[in-house]
């Protein structure tokens, strides 16, 4: 017993380094595509910030000073080297480090991520189950198919624009732009000064909260539709399973078999989906964030990309990656724990 | 037993809350769709970038002059919609074009040859597929500049990996099959096999998928006239009207109204027609 559990860990970290291993190139890869796809730019960072009326002399100073004179090759390998390191250089316009700007920006975007995630799941879940479930009752069937496919069909950056219309301007119940005060939180978790002032920091979360709950309804509707369809297909299946069959058989109630025998089972494949929804929340990020004029990492990569900093949208655009790479990692990884077959294959 | 739970399941699961109606709905809203895009010139009351002082920021309504009121320049939304609508089409249908172009060959390619060829296409897909479709279209629109040829070929070239990795594994399905190994027996050549045997076998599969595609290319493209990356102003479309719109959401909200509700039923109409056509042509596919 002992033997097969060495051997099947040797496997997994076999798989792991082999995982590894496909993972960096995979990085370099999109690194460079990156790099190379902001440098064939029409447009020039130097007349950006220094206007139409800026003088040769100063556009040269301008591009001599940001090294972008230097040879492309020498600027994409100082690119790579230095984004090992976490360091995407500084900001052309403001002259602020990319990483401390990014560092500042992430916890916004993550924060919404975990946020429309949970709206996601809260409404996907159960209205995916309940359409499986009930397949026999059109009514619940064919509205939950309705929601699922309105969340498919509704772009993000509309559902905010109504959502801001009806809550924030007709009834002016949240705020129409803005992140709240998440800095303070974290400062404040940081320095442990949550302990010595827990009203300011319960002020603050709600503050953070206020502001989140419109971006995350918007992002966690549109979400919801991915989850939805994943649960009512698995729960479809789940539910032709022997064992459902079986739980049926000892005479348990529907109830029971829904959540205690099936809904286990569903979350399994849910997992599945995690790397794609990532991916999917990630870019809706990009959206949300302006739409609700909202700090973040998405919202940065717009106003870097309009006014053409290479560094910052650069920055940007390979931080997004990591994170969907690592995720995607993770979860293989994840997956070959939990099912040894992955990692024999 | 079994096969019959199994089996209402299925035709309850395809036909009570799918029936004719989804695809009714889907069928409809794209031939409406092609129908106000062909004739746009006829059907747009006014000239979509006429401007008029007269009428700025009008409200809509049935009496008024413009049905759907007009936005900061008087221009009437109506017709910015209507002629909107081409761009919206225009993208996802070329789009998927040509990522279906792209992608297809060198997957079926890659499933099919195996190898070195196999490895290097498909990391290259994997290391695409790392960028969500909006944000690998935002990179090359952002490195090509904005105007509608750009935005298809961002979109496209956003889309390929989808079916690169799609052609691949229906390849790698197809290329198993008795009849495949029968022609190459009889000494058909490589490209013969994929041309002949492989690519007509998957293609009903392919554009199942491609459907759902536009959908995506079509919210995608709505996305990036959005953030001001897509078709230039004063060229309409939906998501540039939607993002114009976005300062007058107090007093004017129907500009962002009605453009927002015309996305949508674009999507939704593909999104329908694609479920639908899933479902007829490949149950395999169902619920994916």
């Amino acid at each position: 017993m002992q033997q097969w559990r060495a051997v099947g860990d040797e496997r997994l970290l076999q798989y792991v380094v082999r995982r590894l291993f496909v993972t960096i190139p995979m990085l370099l890869g999109t690194m460079s595509l990156v790099f190379f796809a902001m440098h064939v730019l029409p447009g020039d960072p130097c007349m950006a910030m220094l206007g139409d009326q800026a003088t040769g002399q100063a556009l040269n100073d301008c591009t001599h000073q940001l090294g972008l004179d230097r040879p492309l090759l020498v600027q994409y390998g100082d690119y790579l080297w230095q984004s090992l390191h976490f360091n995407f250089g500084y900001s052309l316009l403001n002259r602020y480090p990319v990483t401390t700007y990014i560092l500042q920006m992430l916890p916004y975007t993550l924060v919404l991520v975990l946020a429309s995630t949970v709206v996601a799941i809260g409404i996907g879940l159960p209205t995916g189950m309940l359409s499986a479930v009930q397949r026999r009752n059109p009514l619940i069937d064919y509205t939950a198919r309705v929601i699922a496919l309105l969340g498919l069909s509704m772009p993000v950056f509309w559902f905010g624009i109504l959502l801001l219309i009806v809550f924030s301007l007709h009834w002016d119940l949240f705020p129409l732009i803005g992140g709240g005060d998440l800095s303070t939180v974290v400062e404040m978790i940081g320095s442990g000064e949550v302990f010595v002032y827990p009203g300011d920091f319960l002020a603050a979360v709600f503050d953070v909260l206020h502001h989140l709950a419109l971006p995350a309804l918007a992002l966690g509707f549109t979400l919801a539709a991915t989850v939805s369809r994943v649960a009512r297909s698995t729960m479809l299946e789940v539910l032709n399973q022997d064992y459902i069959r079986t739980a049926r058989a000892k005479g348990l109630r529907e109830r029971a078999i829904v959540y205690k025998h099936a809904l286990r089972n569903v979350m399994i494949p849910l997992l599945t989906i995690i790397g794609l929804f990532v991916a999917l929340a990630m870019t809706g990020t990009v959206l949300t964030e302006t739409v609700f004029t909202r700090p973040g990492l998405g919202k940065m990569l717009v106003d870097a990309i309009e006014a053409r900093d290479y560094p910052l949208a650069q920055g940007a655009i390979t931080v997004f990656t990591m994170i969907i790479v690592t995720v995607n990692l993770i979860v293989d990884v994840l997956y070959a724990a939990f099912d040894p077959r992955v990692a024999y294959k | 037993m079994q096969s019959q739970t199994q089996y209402t399941g299925n035709s309850r699961d395809g036909c009570v809350a799918g029936g004719n109606m989804p695809i009714a709905l889907g069928v409809t809203l794209i031939v409406l769709m092609c129908v106000v895009a062909i004739m746009a010139p006829v059907l747009a009351p006014f000239n979509p970038s006429a401007q008029s002082s007269e009428y700025v920021l009008k409200g809509p309504g049935p009496g008024g002059h413009h049905l759907l009121g007009t936005d900061e320049y008087g221009r009437d939304l109506l017709s910015r919609i209507i002629w909107g609508t081409r761009v919206s089409l225009q993208v996802g249908l070329v789009s998927v074009l040509v990522g279906f172009g792209l992608g297809v060959p060198s997957g079926l390619m890659a499933g099919f040859l195996g190898g070195t060829t196999e490895t290097a296409i498909m990391r290259l897909t994997d290391m695409l597929m790392a960028f969500p479709t909006l944000l690998l279209a935002l990179l090359i629109v952002t490195a090509l500049g904005g105007s509608l040829v750009n935005e298809i070929l961002a979109i496209g070239v956003a889309l390929t990996p989808h079916f690169v990795r799609l052609a691949h594994s229906l390849a790698l399905t197809t290329k198993t099959h008795d009849y495949i190994m029968a022609a190459r027996a009889l000494g058909g050549s490589s490209l013969r096999i994929m041309l002949r045997h492989i690519f007509p076998n998957t293609i009903s599969t392919l554009l199942v998928v491609a459907t759902l595609y536009i959908a995506t290319a079509i919210r995608t493209e709505a996305g990036l006239s959005f953030l001001g990356l897509g078709v230039l102003p004063p060229t309409p479309s939906w998501g540039n009207i939607l993002s114009e719109g976005r300062q007058y959401i107090k007093d004017c909200p129907w500009l962002t109204t009605f453009s927002g509700l015309a996305i949508m039923l674009a999507v939704l109409a593909f999104n329908l027609m694609g479920d639908a056509l899933r479902d007829v042509l490949d149950p395999r596919l169902r619920g994916e």
